[in-house]
């Protein structure tokens, strides 16, 4: 299946399945039961591990492409942390993946994590989903581990939190719970990349999000009319309409070239570009389409808002704001000014 | 939406290198001062040794002088001359905007006699479009042309031209029928050694006098040979050319040397927190812009006409260029652009920051200004 099918027919599963009173019902409860049964069926919280550990197989690109439909129907799911991050760490240490609801333990909390024998003490925050999870993966001490999630028996514990987009954003708390697997990372796999593959995901479903809140202002600024004519012919409005897509293409093609560069085998340099550029599309977009909707936008009957706040709630995950700036820029300024052409040209062949 | 190009190929990878040994020859860093992207000095001896190697009027066919190279070879090119600060202005207008016209609506005489020189470096052109009463609005131009015997009389005012004391020819935007606003335009190519041109500098904003010019046209005859394409295509014509012009690397690279100057002179503020989160930040936009650009280069070779996507990267380009000097600007003190160092001392970056303070309103106006880009965007949004 090429990248552009895989996503028409994920459109179609979202469309069914994450409708806005779909996304709404699991704001209020936690959960969309009926989307993540339908998306294990289909395999695609598989995607990108392969299928000998259990996966669905496909690449990054596919997984991507996936989480771009998820991102443009609000899907109320952990889909990112199921396959292309959760997925991708346990494959790299040769572990397979457990059937059921799972999700990812981030690194650096403070105090952080740690393995005491097969035991696992501490506590986790946030974590997406984590009352809901039966799997929790994570990297402890260089160790990729497999442990029960809250809803397995066994369990930790857990207590509730949300995103501003009422996503569940969990705090989970080890008091000695052994783990179901565990295996040595490989060198590769670090909190470094840990945390990019979780700025990737974000990105993939920041473009997705922003896609569709292009397609549904420029319909309303069409449909609504004042002073007797569409306001989408007003200079003003237009203004908005061209940030937003501007911001589209700018999402897509920064989310594409990302999936390029870890196809090569190095992409630090344009993962954090493409979550710096998310995270400032999310402030220009978010802006934009609320001015043109007007009042009706700031309402819980008109769909924007399911899309405008899991924009505001992303742009502050996968490592905060201005964590890839920074990384960034310090890696461009010890090489030097001739580099940095070179670098704006060749990314992560340059600079990581 | 074209966004994503393919990455350049080996041969393409093969040119930029042939590039950048060239300038590396010819201009060395430090022995000569560099430009900000298309309002680089004139420099003939530069554009005839560019020439020499094949990379002017690249795109034309071979057998009127060019290489019949690709959009993306072109963008390989340019991309590197520009973020040299190499002298391209010359036959920059020449290269960007009128070969191209020739090669799509041009006789095979007009072809067979213009297209050679401009791919020798030759050819300085300019753009005969503004008018006093005729900015944005095109449309209302009143310079005429009016039929005489076998050929036509042009005569009108045309201001804020670039170039026009240099140039060897205008491409002149001009009414030559009545009917709709739209309709009746025409573009002929006038010699500017005719007589009954006159060209009058006009001060630009640093005070250079070498630049601006205010173009009069007093009967000027314009044979029919000089007619560029159909007689009232004139603005169809216009349309589909900006669609070229809109979205190469000139819309965001203008002001690059800043950033690379800025990183070498001021080490140790670019080097701090506040420093390197603006460089992680301009980077990012950089690398995504030139994305976008190369991806309309792509889409042009596969025989499309990217022009909404066109119009949003000018419109977003040239504003990420005026950015650049106000972050810069706002992470240094204040003395470098209000000039209280004395003038033998500025450094290359002081250099650079005081001419791109002046320079850098014209990116958003020239070739169309923003405001109306948009319009032309929104049109094309689907």
């Amino acid at each position: 299946m090429s990248d552009d099918d895989l996503y028409s027919v994920a459109t179609k599963l979202f469309a069914a399945h994450s409708r806005w009173r779909d996304v709404g019902a699991a704001e209020a409860d936690g959960w969309a039961e009926p989307l993540w049964n339908a998306l294990q069926q289909a395999g695609f919280s598989d995607v990108s591990v392969p299928e000998k550990l259990g996966g669905a197989g496909g690449g990054v690109a596919d997984a991507v492409q996936l989480l771009r439909a998820a991102g443009a129907h609000a899907a109320p799911v952990p889909l990112a942390e199921a396959g292309l991050v959760g997925g991708w760490l346990l494959a790299s240490a040769g572990l397979a993946l457990p059937k059921g609801i799972r999700t990812v333990l981030l690194p650096a909390a403070a105090p952080p994590l740690r393995l005491e024998g097969d035991w696992l003490v501490g506590t986790a925050r946030p974590v997406a989903w984590g009352h809901r999870a039966e799997h929790l993966i994570g990297l402890v001490d260089g160790v990729v581990v497999l442990a029960p999630g809250p809803a397995a028996s066994g369990g930790p514990a857990v207590s509730r939190g949300a995103n501003l987009a009422d996503e569940p954003r969990d705090t989970v708390i080890f008091d000695g719970v052994r783990v179901t697997a565990r295996a040595d990372a490989p060198d590769e796999v670090t909190e470094e990349s840990f945390w990019e593959r979780m700025a990737l995901g974000r990105a993939a479903l920041m473009a997705g999000a922003v896609s569709a809140v292009a397609a549904m202002t420029l319909r309303y600024s069409r449909e609504r009319e004042q002073f007797g004519r569409p306001i989408g012919h007003f200079q003003a409005v237009q203004a908005h309409l061209v940030t937003i897509h501007q911001q589209a293409a700018v999402l897509a093609s920064a989310v594409d070239g990302a999936v390029e560069a870890v196809e090569l085998g190095r992409a630090g340099f344009e993962i954090a570009c493409a979550k710096m550029l998310a995270d400032r599309a999310a402030q220009l977009v978010t802006a934009a389409a609320h001015q043109t909707h007007g009042a009706i936008g700031m309402t819980r009957e008109y769909p924007l808002h399911y899309l405008t706040r899991r924009l505001w709630a992303w742009r502050d995950e996968a490592g905060g704001h201005h964590r890839w700036p920074d990384r960034l820029g310090t890696a461009l300024v010890a090489r030097g000014p001739d580099a940095l052409y070179p670098a704006i040209q060749s990314g992560s062949e340059v600079v990581q | 939406m074209v966004t994503s190009p393919a990455a350049l190929t080996a041969r393409e990878l093969e040119l930029r290198q042939q590039v950048r040994a060239f300038l590396a020859e010819t201009l060395p860093w430090g022995k000569f001062e560099p430009g900000l992207g298309m309002a680089a000095p004139v420099n003939r001896a530069f554009s005839a040794a560019l020439a020499e190697r094949g990379w002017i009027g690249m795109a034309v066919p071979a057998r009127y002088g060019g290489r019949d190279a690709t959009a993306v070879d072109r963008f390989v090119v340019v991309e590197e001359l520009l973020r040299w600060g190499a002298p391209v202005g010359h036959h920059w207008v020449a290269d960007r905007q009128i070969a191209p016209v020739l090669v799509r609506y041009g006789t095979e005489e007009q072809k067979l006699s213009l297209l050679p020189r401009i791919c020798r470096g030759e050819l300085c052109f300019c753009i005969g479009m503004s008018e006093p009463d005729a900015g944005s609005d095109l449309a209302s131009v009143r310079t005429r042309g009016v039929r005489e015997g076998d050929g036509w009389q042009v005569s009108g005012v045309k201001v804020w031209t670039s170039n026009a004391m240099r140039a060897d020819f205008m491409i002149a935007l001009c009414r030559t029928g009545d009917g709709e606003r739209h309709a009746g335009l025409s573009r002929f190519l006038i010699d500017m050694r005719s007589p009954g041109v006159t060209v009058k500098p006009i001060p630009y904003v640093d005070g250079s006098t070498d630049h601006f010019a205010e173009v009069l046209l007093d009967g000027v005859s314009v044979s029919d040979e000089m007619v560029i394409g159909e007689i009232g295509q004139g603005w169809a014509q216009n349309a589909n050319e900006l669609a070229y012009e809109r979205s190469g690397p000139d819309r965001w690279i203008s002001t690059f040397l800043l950033v690379q100057e800025f990183i070498r002179e001021r080490a140790d503020l670019a080097a701090s927190p506040a420093g390197s989160r603006l460089i992680g930040e301009l980077a990012a936009q950089y690398w995504v812009l030139r994305r976008l650009s190369l991806a309309v280069a792509r889409a042009v070779d596969a025989g499309d006409t990217p022009a909404a996507e066109a119009a949003l990267i000018k419109e977003m380009g040239t504003r990420f260029e005026q950015d650049v000097v106000s972050a810069l600007r706002e992470l240094l003190d204040r003395e470098l652009v209000c000039g209280l160092q004395p003038t033998q001392t500025l450094s290359l970056f002081d250099r650079l920051l005081r001419r791109a303070v002046l320079d850098s309103p014209s990116f958003t106006i020239r070739g169309g200004t923003n405001e109306v880009l948009r319009t032309v965007a929104v049109k094309g949004l689907s």
